[in-house]
């Protein structure tokens, strides 16, 4: 408006000298004048700006940059900054112009920012150019910051954020396509990035991946498939688990499929579709997914085990899946298994999965229940290294009982260590120990007298003062 | 609550003896004459008489305070006198500028205006925020008189011009003298920087580029405080935004 008005005052001063003019023609000269005016501020606008994003004071530069990011509007004034500013600025220059460009979100600056990202030697400058790429381009940028998986390094980093965030609607097609023929490692971030993305569509390539031969490419499909399958992928799925090299592979590849069965969108679905699939695999894949099987838990499942219990030539398999049971329900089946059992092996089987259900934290069970189930279990003990077991279990139930059930075993030297390990584990939380502090105490004193542990030592002596005990990370 | 006059007189004897820790359930037949009030001239003008006179003294402060807030919604010229005259109280000014502030008419800007001259202290200051909030141009030579006044009331004549933001006000900031002291030196510039922001806002590029000009020329290049770096980026920025068409304006 202020231009408007400086350009009509000059014009009220054309106006004498040009009598003659027609009306008509001195609108048309106001017009062209207004319009000079406003192209003529814009590039004084661009050039202020331009100025400040040079200036080495960080202060200006930031001045310059928001407007960058804010101000300017247009694809022109876009297409001069990453067209002729950004390849003349230094490396972080060009690193806070990039990103600034990215938040303005004008696509005119995408050739002039694949320029840098071709010819900068900086790797920072290329990472955040990854970002902007991915920030202002779409399915057709997708091969750029997949290339850019392989190179490591703060470029994979921001090719991995990129790839999460590129916008348009066949964007998951294109990351699909390029999974494809991607070489497993850079297949495996894939599989990893269509997760975060939660590129259901693509489920049915990660249920071909779950099978692949490269391993790390197999347990990051199975990953995926974790988060975003559904029934339909179980079939696809329990391939990916029977596929998986036993140890940490497949335990890893039956948590993913437990995860689709029990937290899925479709969970239900998804826990009769596997034990479909368990009912049709042959004898020898039935003892592969025994194990998940048990994990699943739940009634139909139950329903399964007991078929393989009572079938003397299957009866292992329905023992394990019963080992990975995921609560107590099952308990009273176990100890009538337990009284049942034929041979040691079993009995020991049956031992450790009530000694390790019993206190778990997602029982029906309260926790007088769960002490009461450790005792009966205790009672079924025929080694000191089960009776150990089940002392270093009880301190999973955080109450006084707990402590009153271990504490006579501080007298009993096989034992001993033991309990001298779960007083101290119930010791450590602060309100359980002081609400019943005279009998915490005593436990405690009686652990410093028994124990051989140092850390025990000092652990009874910290929480006898009041003071609490930094536990040590894993490996630390 | 459906409006019902029986229960109005009742609940304005209960305000009558109202203090802070009573039964306020006693005053909403008073809530709902206001809302009937709208639109009910009469209704209105006896509502507006009987509050008025619940200001004599006498009144509680807590009776005062509600009915400062209720003449703040169906308060005219007739108010205005009542209100004035706590202005310079330091129990009741507060609320009846807040009233005042709220009333509209000539009657109620010229009270504001002519307190300036009577009240003292924080009271002074209120009613220069109070002339600032009602947008009153016609205060801004006395908002300017006061710029060179002690610090505390120079500081608050520089803010309201400020929150005035018309063209008038800049100017009075950009004459007021070069030797002041630092707070109010700093409370001048920031309302320049108000005033520059809504000329631009309203169009008027040049004024506020001038503004923004003088704002960075003063700091220099090379500023040592962080309030002068502050100012430097402010105006720098508002000189950027100046020249570009895509800001307001």
């Amino acid at each position: 408006m202020a231009a408007g008005r400086v350009v009509m005052s000059c014009g009220r001063r054309w106006r004498p000298r040009t009598a003659a003019v027609p009306m008509v023609v001195g609108v048309a000269l106001l017009v062209v004048l207004t319009a000079g005016a406003k192209a003529a501020r814009g590039d004084d606008a661009l050039q202020a700006t331009t100025d400040l994003v040079r200036s080495g004071d960080a202060d200006l530069r930031a001045v310059g940059l928001e407007r960058v990011r804010d101000g300017l509007r247009g694809a022109t004034a876009t297409r001069a900054l990453a067209d002729t500013l950004l390849p003349t600025l230094d490396a972080p220059r060009q690193r806070a112009l990039v990103t600034a460009l990215a938040e303005r979100g004008d696509a005119a600056a995408l050739p002039g920012i694949l320029r840098l990202l071709d010819g900068s030697a900086d790797e920072a400058v290329r990472a955040a150019a990854l970002l902007a790429v991915a920030t202002l381009g779409g399915p057709g940028d997708v091969p750029v910051l997949v290339r850019a998986l392989a190179k490591g390094g703060a470029e994979e980093a921001a090719a991995r954020r990129g790839l999460v965030i590129v916008g348009g609607a066949g964007a998951v097609d294109a990351i699909r396509t390029a999974a494809r023929t991607a070489p497993p490692a850079v297949h495996t971030t894939l599989c990893d990035i269509l997760a975060s993305r939660r590129a259901t569509a693509a489920a049915p390539d990660l249920v071909a991946a779950a099978v692949a031969d490269d391993a790390g490419l197999r347990g990051a499909a199975m990953r995926a498939l974790a988060q975003i399958g559904s029934s339909a992928e179980v079939p696809g799925m329990v391939r990916g688990v029977l596929r998986a090299d036993a140890g940490r592979e497949r335990d890893e590849a039956e948590r993913a499929l437990v995860a689709v069965c029990s937290t899925g969108r479709d969970r239900e679905r998804a826990a009769v579709a596997f034990l479909d699939a368990f009912n049709s695999a042959p004898a020898a894949e039935q003892a592969l997914l025994a194990g998940m099987l048990g994990r699943l838990g739940g009634p139909r499942s139950l329903a399964l085990v007991e078929k393989l219990l009572a079938d003397p030539a299957r009866r292992s398999l329905g023992l394990e899946a019963l080992s990975r049971w995921p609560d107590a329900s099952v308990k009273d089946r176990l100890l009538e298994l337990f009284a049942a059992a034929a041979d040691d092996g079993e009995r020991n089987l049956l031992l450790a999965t009530l000694i390790r259900i019993a206190p778990l934290p997602n029982n029906t069970l309260d926790d007088a229940q769960k002490l009461e189930l450790l005792r009966r279990t205790m009672d079924l003990c025929q080694r000191d290294e089960d009776r150990r077991r089940v002392l270093e279990r009880a301190n999973a139930i955080r109450t006084v009982e707990a402590l009153r059930f271990v504490v006579p075993y501080l007298d009993q030297p096989p034992l001993a260590e033991s309990a001298c390990l779960s007083v101290v584990e119930l010791a450590h939380h602060q309100k359980l120990r002081d609400d019943n502090k005279a009998e915490f105490t005593k436990a405690l004193d009686r652990v410093l007298a028994t124990t051989k542990e140092p850390e025990l030592v000092e652990r009874s002596q910290r929480y006898k003062e009041g003071r609490t005990w930094n536990r040590r990370a894993p490996g630390g | 609550m459906p409006f019902d006059r029986a229960g109005l007189d009742e609940a304005l004897a209960a305000l009558r003896a109202y203090d802070w820790g009573a039964d306020a359930a006693a005053l909403v037949p008073i809530d709902a004459a206001v809302v009937a009030a709208h639109g009910e001239a009469t209704l209105r003008d006896d509502l507006e008489r009987a509050l008025v006179a619940l200001l004599a003294p006498g009144s509680s402060r807590a009776t005062k305070e509600y009915v400062c807030r209720r003449l703040a919604l169906v308060g005219t010229g007739a108010s205005v006198p009542a209100l004035a005259a706590l202005l310079d109280d330091p129990d009741h000014a507060h609320m009846a500028r807040f009233a005042l502030e709220r009333i509209d008419g000539p009657e109620a800007t010229a009270a504001l205006r002519a307190a300036l001259g009577t009240t003292h202290g924080d009271r002074r200051i209120g009613v220069i925020s109070s002339l600032a909030g009602r947008g009153d141009a016609g205060s801004v030579p006395l908002l300017a008189g006061l710029l060179t006044a002690e610090a505390p009331l120079a500081v608050a004549a520089a803010s309201g011009l400020g929150r005035l933001a018309i063209p008038a006000a800049a100017a009075a900031l950009a004459a007021a003298p070069a030797q002041l002291p630092a707070t109010v030196a700093a409370a001048i510039s920031d309302a320049r920087l108000a005033c520059a922001d809504a000329l631009l806002a309203a169009g008027d590029r040049a004024a506020a580029r001038q503004i923004f000009a003088a704002i960075a020329t003063a700091v220099g290049d090379n500023p040592t405080s962080h309030r002068d770096r502050a100012l430097r980026i402010a105006a720098r920025r508002g000189s950027l935004a100046c020249l570009d068409d895509t800001s307001p304006g």
